[in-house]
């Protein structure tokens, strides 16, 4: 087992490039989970407004 | 003393070692728990198991359950319930067909996807899956403001169409991303022997996913109110979520050679679809999926009409009359999976499916001359289980088309067809019955305006057989090389 090979990443052993592609994945669904929940939120004050 | 000193020693050395040992464990208990809590499969696996397999087919069920949700539970319930205009409410259910043919763009990204990991599938899988939840999350809200409910009568209009049609449109370019490339995976994980059994159980997992939701979406919107809306569809959100991240969870191994690989030019679209299309019989069998699927499709819209208006069956009558219809396509499915297992030709399964489909669409006209619900039944139960063999063989067919390094596009030029030609034969169908309708009020025969629909079908299903005949009896394309599972990890004993 290479775990003393300096590219990659503890807890893993993932190389850099591949970590940082699994993190590309959370952040493009933290982005797209964001959108949507503006939206819904400007959908519902459409119809049901909130704070007056 | 000088046996105890050496015995103390001796402690002492078997106590270093065990802690080398402890290091050595414990660096590699952390590696296997980040491992576990990452979603791709370590190493290819020789035989991909069969539950393994049944988990990866859940992804269907989602397809299944958006395709009900849209085309039947929301197509009522926007006209009955919110009081959206029917035109209003047919174009935003067509939208989603807007983008079937960028299932071929889809596979052929996927094909070529660049990653670290040397992942294909999976990012797509995944993007996919959040495009679907995304469209359900806001879909309730949408079309209660496109409805005018509450304070969004005073709203301007654009804002409920636009919402709407966004959210159509994320959960149609959800489901032709996650089918697509969910198929891909799947031809990717199994050997050229197996991949019958897959496409059947592909098949099954779809019809599962739509009889099971429509029963529930049935009873859960029994008694409508717009939070029961919300309610039901946020938790097909949900559901969609939580299967197919289940269902992709650990299915496809990273992949360090194809991850590390140094990549030439890159090939363009246009380059590889010409590449897959001079293969010989492609355009012919997509020509053939076309038209077979438009044909089965249309009788599938029009059979519980036709079964109300001509033969005067109750509505319990017809709703039979598609869980025949259902039974028929799962006969199909199982048959086709068995032969094929065995060896028969895919393409060969789909004409006899269309050579099945002809008589039994035929027999529909003949039950409304003999006004026999008997004759009807049994021609559904014929036409679901011709519909079965040709769909199970077509795709089959289309899977061994390709070169491994082209599944993708292949699936994707098969679903772009496959769901064009189902879209179009549905949206057919309606128009044709709608000037059924019309005709009916004018006093003509409600089975005089039937017949000429159930003569384009079965004339569609004879096209289909033409074209298909030269194939009989040879595979499309057959394969240059072997293709064996996951890439060659695998040397497997496909023929």
């Amino acid at each position: 087992m290479s775990t003393n090979d300096p590219n990659k990443v503890w807890p893993t052993g993932l190389t850099l490039s591949e970590a940082e592609e699994v993190h590309s994945y959370l952040i493009d669904g933290t982005r797209v989970f964001g959108v949507i929940a503006l939206i819904a939120h400007i959908l519902v004050a459409v119809s049901t407004p909130w704070l007056g | 003393m000088a046996p105890i000193l050496r015995r103390a020693i001796f402690y002492k050395q078997e106590w270093s070692g065990a802690m080398v040992d402890i290091k050595a464990f414990s660096i590699r208990k952390i590696t296997a728990f980040g491992l576990t809590y990452l979603p791709f499969a370590d190493a290819a696996t020789e035989a991909v198991p069969l539950s393994r397999l049944l988990r990866l087919s859940l992804f269907q069920v989602t397809v299944g359950m958006a395709l009900v949700l849209m085309i039947g539970t929301l197509n009522r319930v926007m006209i009955v319930e919110l009081g959206v205009p029917a035109a209003l409410v047919g174009g935003m259910l067509a939208l989603p067909l807007v983008f079937a043919p960028f299932r071929a763009l889809i596979g052929f990204r996927s094909d070529n996807f660049k990653s670290a990991l040397g992942l294909r599938r999976l990012p797509f899988i995944f993007k996919g899956t959040i495009l679907q939840f995304g469209g359900f999350a806001i879909m309730p809200f949408a079309l209660l403001v496109l409805s005018g409910f509450g304070k969004a009568a005073q709203a301007p209009h654009w804002i409920g169409q636009v919402a709407a049609a966004l959210s159509f449109l994320l959960v149609g370019a959800g489901i032709h991303t996650v089918q697509t490339v969910g198929l891909a995976l799947a031809t990717d994980l199994v050997e050229e022997k197996d991949q019958p059994k897959v496409v059947g159980l592909m098949y099954v997992s779809l019809l599962f996913g739509m009889i099971v939701s429509a029963l529930a979406y049935g009873a859960l919107l029994e008694h409508y109110t717009p939070l029961r809306l919300i309610q039901v569809i946020q938790g097909s959100a949900v559901t969609t979520v939580v299967l197919n991240f289940y269902a992709m969870w650990k299915q496809e191994a990273r992949n360090r050679v194809r991850g590390n690989a140094k990549r030439g030019p890159e090939e363009k679209f246009g380059q590889a679809w010409a590449k897959l299309s001079e293969r010989p019989g492609i355009i012919r069998l997509l020509a053939v999926i076309a038209l077979g699927t438009a044909g089965f499709g249309m009788a599938d819209v029009l059979m519980e009409p036709f079964g109300g208006q001509v033969l005067s069956m109750t509505v319990a009558q017809t709703t039979r009359l598609t869980i025949y219809l259902a039974f028929g396509n799962l006969l199909g499915f199982a048959l086709a999976s068995r032969v094929l297992s065995r060896g028969a030709l895919p393409l060969n399964v789909a004409i006899y499916g269309a050579m099945i489909g002809v008589p039994a669409l035929s027999f529909f006209v003949v039950s409304a001359h003999m006004l026999s619900v008997l004759v009807l039944t049994l021609a559904t139960l014929a036409a679901g289980f011709g519909s079965g063999l040709f769909g199970h063989g077509t795709l089959t067919a289309t899977m061994r088309s390709a070169p491994r390094e082209q599944i993708g596009l292949s699936l994707g030029a098969w679903g772009a067809v496959q769901a064009t030609a189902a879209g179009v034969g549905f949206a057919l169908g309606g128009v044709m019955r709608d000037v059924v309708l019309a005709r009916m009020a004018v006093g003509g025969s409600p089975a005089e305006a039937y017949i000429p629909v159930f003569m384009l079908e079965v004339g569609l299903l004879v096209l289909a057989l033409l074209l298909a005949f030269p194939l009989f009896g040879r595979t499309v394309a057959p394969p240059d090389e072997p293709k064996t599972a996951q890439d060659g990890f695998v040397e497997g004993n496909a023929s």
